[in-house]
């Protein structure tokens, strides 16, 4: 098995009867371990649903979900919580940090929730590869944006998820820091052979990734491998994104 | 779980402050309530004119009556039970006993007066003089020495005086004679400390010779059994619907993170134990915290009605752990509840909501709540429909207050409603505050909500627990002024025999104040001379007539007639004040009974069976100062009349006083939560450029819309509780409210709700918008 995720047949339907919208429409994808893959697609395209349903933060109307070897389909919100915590990482857009805790403890919160050891040595190298050394103590109001980011990309790792799943993860950083946590994230998937999962609007940031997914109108129109930012932009504005 | 719940509570301290100062408040009243119960069923008094014998032999001061089931239940008595005389050789003969002394007790001009005989009971002492011996002689206690008693001369002056109680001793066979009850003793001291037992009569020792002593402590320690069980019990209830509140807005405020911790793979359940531990460890702290107010609480109410004359000051006040511990149980229960209701809340936040802007949500109401608060409403009917059929003041009052209550759970349960309803109300204020206002309520309709539950509390306690008084004392009220046909009432001690020599008196009529029991049912008596009765009050009779009023007959009030299912002609068992037994047939039904009274008996029946024999005084004609100088007392109007002011409306306010204090916290603290929770959006607002002033005004302008829906929410709660109680207790629904009293509590409720958004607000503004948009979360 060298898929990470598999999504077949994948709808999703919000509302019902007249007032519904579909905003995923048969989509079938296959994301291959070790790879860092970009989901782009205009406002509305369907790319935070996408996100929702393979991550299993959402259940999806029709079709099948696979994460690894596991089918997603049927199982109740406690199983999909314990599947997260122990297969998934996440990065969100901003703020997804605890703020009554410090650095150390929002990194290993999902292993507290889970009542598993830290394993140190690993903690340590996590610490060190996303480039906190010293800041373990720190509360994240003493942290600059970049930093809580690094904070969550930590966090995101500690379990030795299958799949990193980022949304937006740079949205709220100024070009430089965002540039940092890309790189950080690219790092991720080379050294390491993490599989990251990245949601973004910004073709500069999806030019670190290895594959670049477009979605429009709920379905997967596109796909670019070996990306650059110009390619990108290109194909975002062919799909109507920046009219 | 619970170290992660600590330091969630370290770094959200002002988070968790609405929820810490309702449990602290909750605490110190269940505190407070508790020692009134406590004393109420452990209380007592330490004996100080029986003080001296180890013994105390008196009648059994409670009624008993076996029930059906084969229980016996027990009712203090309003007036002493006399024991024959003859009990004394009785219990000189009991093997072991070398002393016997009997005593009367009875008012007289202000001291308790006994005879000389019983002095040995305290001791009692000589200091000077002698012992009295003729009918003309007393002796007086040691803080009256040199005091001149007119009629008497003051042979003697004793060593002693007793903290609660001015004595005077006459001779023994004067003071029999003056006591008025052939035969009989009010007690008799036995010595020594041996263990007697007497048929009719009752063997008390320790601090149960005080409850006999001081018959009125013992009643109102009885009182305070209810009273602090009725306050507590509503407390308790305002306490949880509170709590509830406080903790179901911090939840809202804190959706995000707790999205949050839903996506970083915290099971619901674990969010569940998370916020039950804040819970259990803010419960904690305010409960201990708040035990320790409510001791102090405790002290202040006892003084209140030792002021008020509720509670005698020599009814000790139990000190225990047992009140503390139980306001520590019940606040971590009811933090607790509070915690599982609004953790419901919590399990459905999604954790999608994490990855975005999450909106302030709109008030959806859950299945579960729709029905609990529909359940809510249906319990408030249920309990409308009893109230209006209670016609006794003591199963009326605790209902009334727990028909209001469960009222007010019903619109905290379907607020979201409400809130949707009146936001959908094309209602608009002026200006842009009024704009954004509009429109922040309708985005916000949770909050709204949460906003309108403390408020409407507030408004329908107060007025309820308000107008229940001025209803009760209105109807009493206006039924003396119609009955009251007498021109003057002279107060008590007056000699109606003196009244009747006055010139241009038509009629007087002596007037007796007391109480019976009817299979144990109590039922206030007013007892009266019969002739010329129908000059001096108007009883309102539909049936029967007074004339043939005697002390075999007694008229009844329609409500008691009602109660004991009595028609005229009927023969009613009573038990009198002190105990003994009585028939009497009923010859007349009559209205007024809540100016006059459930029963009227004649004077001749009661006059002996009373601790204090001495009544007031109706005379229609005659002069005003003439009637003084004859009497000796102060003279009155006859319309400004009769029924002397009892304690208990006093005492009602104090003690439901706390309780709308404590709506008033609730409040504060829901409208501070709410503002503050708001200074981002406020700064929102003023970064695209609204000015500090239009923010205020918007704030202002929210705060007065849900004043107004809960003033009238409120309102229609207490109007239809007060209808019910006022069809039941007066027979007529239309409860007696003051208009400048009800607008009073409007305002006092809308400038406590404008002050509460107001200083908060100003703090939210005061900040520079630019840094408060900086500052993450």
């Amino acid at each position: 098995m060298t898929e990470a995720v598999r999504l077949d047949a994948v709808s999703k339907v919000y509302g019902r009867g007249r007032s519904a919208v579909a905003a995923l429409r048969e989509v079938s994808i296959a994301i291959p371990r070790g790879t860092f893959t970009a989901v782009m697609g205009p406002s509305g395209s369907g790319k935070s649903t996408f996100l929702h349903c393979a991550a299993g933060l959402d259940v999806p109307s029709s079709g099948s979900v696979r994460l690894g070897g596991t089918d997603l389909a049927g199982m109740d919100e406690n199983a999909l919580t314990e599947l997260r915590r122990r297969r998934i990482g996440f990065v969100f857009q901003a703020f997804n940090l605890v703020s009554a805790l410090t650095v150390t403890e929002n990194i290993t919160l999902p292993l507290m929730l889970a009542g598993t050891r830290v394993d140190q040595g690993w903690l340590r190298e996590v610490v060190r590869r996303v480039g906190l050394d010293g800041r373990a103590g720190h509360r994240p109001a003493e942290l600059s944006g970049g930093q809580q980011q690094r904070v969550a990309i930590a966090r995101a790792l500690v379990t030795r998820p299958e799949v990193v799943f980022g949304d937006e993860p740079t949205g709220a950083l100024d070009t430089m820091t965002a540039r940092d946590v890309l790189t950080l994230l690219r790092e991720v998937v080379s050294g390491l052979g993490q599989t990251v999962v990245m949601v973004t609007h910004d073709p500069v940031a999806a030019s670190y990734a290895d594959n670049v997914l477009f979605l429009a109108d709920g379905r997967i129109v596109d796909a670019m491998a070996a990306p650059t930012a110009e390619k990108v932009a290109g194909r975002m504005t062919g799909l109507g994104a920046w009219n | 779980m619970i170290s992660f719940a600590l330091r969630m509570l370290r770094h959200r301290k002002a988070g968790f402050a609405g929820a810490f100062v309702a449990l602290l408040c909750a605490a110190a009243l269940v505190t407070a309530c508790g020692m009134l119960l406590d004393t109420g069923l452990r209380g007592g008094v330490a004996p100080e004119r029986y003080a001296g014998a180890p013994v105390i032999v008196a009648g059994d001061q409670y009624v008993r009556q076996a029930k059906e089931s084969g229980k016996e239940k027990a009712k203090l008595l309003s007036e002493r039970r006399w024991v024959p005389a003859s009990l004394a050789q009785d219990l000189a003969r009991v093997p072991g006993v070398t002393k016997v002394v009997t005593e009367v007790t009875f008012p007289y001009a202000g001291f308790t007066a006994h005879g000389w005989e019983s002095a040995a009971l305290t001791p009692f002492t000589l200091a000077e003089g002698r012992a009295p011996k003729a009918a003309d002689e007393v002796v007086v206690d040691a803080r009256h020495a040199g005091r001149a008693i007119p009629g008497h001369r003051v042979v003697g002056v004793t060593a002693q005086a007793l903290p609660g109680q001015d004595t005077i001793f006459f001779a023994t066979g004067e003071a029999r004679r003056l006591a008025g009850r052939e035969g009989l003793v009010t007690a008799i001291g036995v010595w020594p400390g041996v263990e007697v037992t007497v048929k009719g009569a009752v063997a008390y020792t320790g601090d149960e010779r005080g409850a006999v002593e001081f018959p009125a402590a013992e009643n109102s320690r009885v009182r305070l059994i209810s009273l602090g069980g009725a306050l507590g019990g509503t407390s308790l209830l305002v306490a949880i619907l509170v709590v509830v509140g406080t903790f179901a807005l911090s939840m809202q405020q804190r959706r995000r993170e707790i999205a949050l911790l839903r996506a970083v793979g915290a099971l619901p359940g674990q969010v569940r134990r998370l916020v039950g531990g804040e819970a259990l460890l803010i419960g904690a702290v305010a409960g201990a915290l708040g035990s320790g107010a409510g001791i102090l609480l405790g002290f202040w109410l006892r003084s209140r009605f030792v002021d008020l004359g509720a509670m005698p000051a020599n009814l000790r006040l139990v000190v225990s752990p047992f009140p503390p511990i139980v306001a520590v149980l019940t606040t971590l229960v009811a933090a607790w509840v509070a915690a599982r209701v609004s953790a419901r809340r919590t399990a459905r936040i999604r954790p999608v909501e994490a990855l975005g802007e999450t909106a302030m949500p709109a008030a959806g109401i859950p299945p579960v709540r729709l029905v609990a608060g529909l359940l809510a409403l249906a319990g408030g009917v249920v309990l409308t429909i009893v109230l209006s059929g209670l016609n006794t003041e003591a199963a009326s009052s605790p209902v009334t207050m727990l028909t209001a209550l469960v009222w007010t759970i019903a619109v905290a349960l379907l607020g979201p409603l409400v809130a949707r309803a009146v936001t959908a109300l094309p209602l608009r204020a002026p200006g842009v505050a009024g704009y954004l206002a509009r429109k922040s309520l309708r985005a916000g309709t949770g909050r709204l909500a949460s906003v309108i539950v403390p408020l409407t509390l507030m408004t329908a306690m107060t007025c309820t627990i308000l107008f229940v008084q001025t209803t009760m004392g209105h109807a009493a009220q206006s039924e003396l002024s119609a009955g009251v046909r007498a021109d003057h009432v002279l107060g008590p001690g007056a000699s109606a025999a003196a009244a009747r020599q006055v010139p241009g008196v038509r009629a007087v009529t002596e007037v007796l104040r007391t109480s019976v029991r009817i299979d144990l049912e109590k039922y206030a008596v007013q007892a009266v001379t019969p002739v010329g009765l129908d000059r001096t009050m108007d009883l309102g009779v539909v049936a029967g007539s007074l004339d043939g009023l005697g002390d075999t007959s007694a008229a009844i009030s329609r409500t008691a007639a009602d109660r004991l299912d009595a028609g005229l002609g009927d023969r009613l068992r009573l038990v009198l004040g002190d105990g003994t037994p009585a028939e009497v047939r009923v010859v007349a039904i009559y209205a007024r009974g809540l100016g006059f009274g459930d029963l009227t008996l004649s004077r001749e029946l009661v006059a002996g069976h009373v601790d204090d024999p001495r009544g007031t005084v109706l005379v229609s004609g005659g002069d005003r100062e003439a009637l003084h100088r004859a009497s000796g007392v102060p003279v009155l109007d006859g319309a400004g009349t009769a029924q002397v002011e009892s304690p208990n409306a006093a005492v009602t306010y104090v003690a439901m006083g706390l309780i709308i204090a404590f709506c008033a916290i609730a409040v504060v603290n829901t409208l501070a939560m709410s503002t503050l929770a708001r200074s981002r959006e406020l700064a929102l607002l003023r970064v695209v450029g609204t000015t500090r002033r239009q923010a205020a005004r918007m704030l202002r302008a929210e705060t007065l819309t849900a004043t107004v829906v809960a003033v009238a929410l409120g309102s229609a709660i207490s109007l239809v509780t007060l209808a019910a109680f006022s069809a039941g207790m007066t027979g007529s629904a239309l409860p007696y409210v003051p208009p400048v009293a009800y607008l009073a509590v409007i305002a006092a409720v809308a400038a406590l709700a404008l002050v509460a958004t107001a200083v908060p607000g100003r703090f939210a503004l005061s900040s520079r918008p630019a840094d408060t948009l900086a500052a993450r979360e």
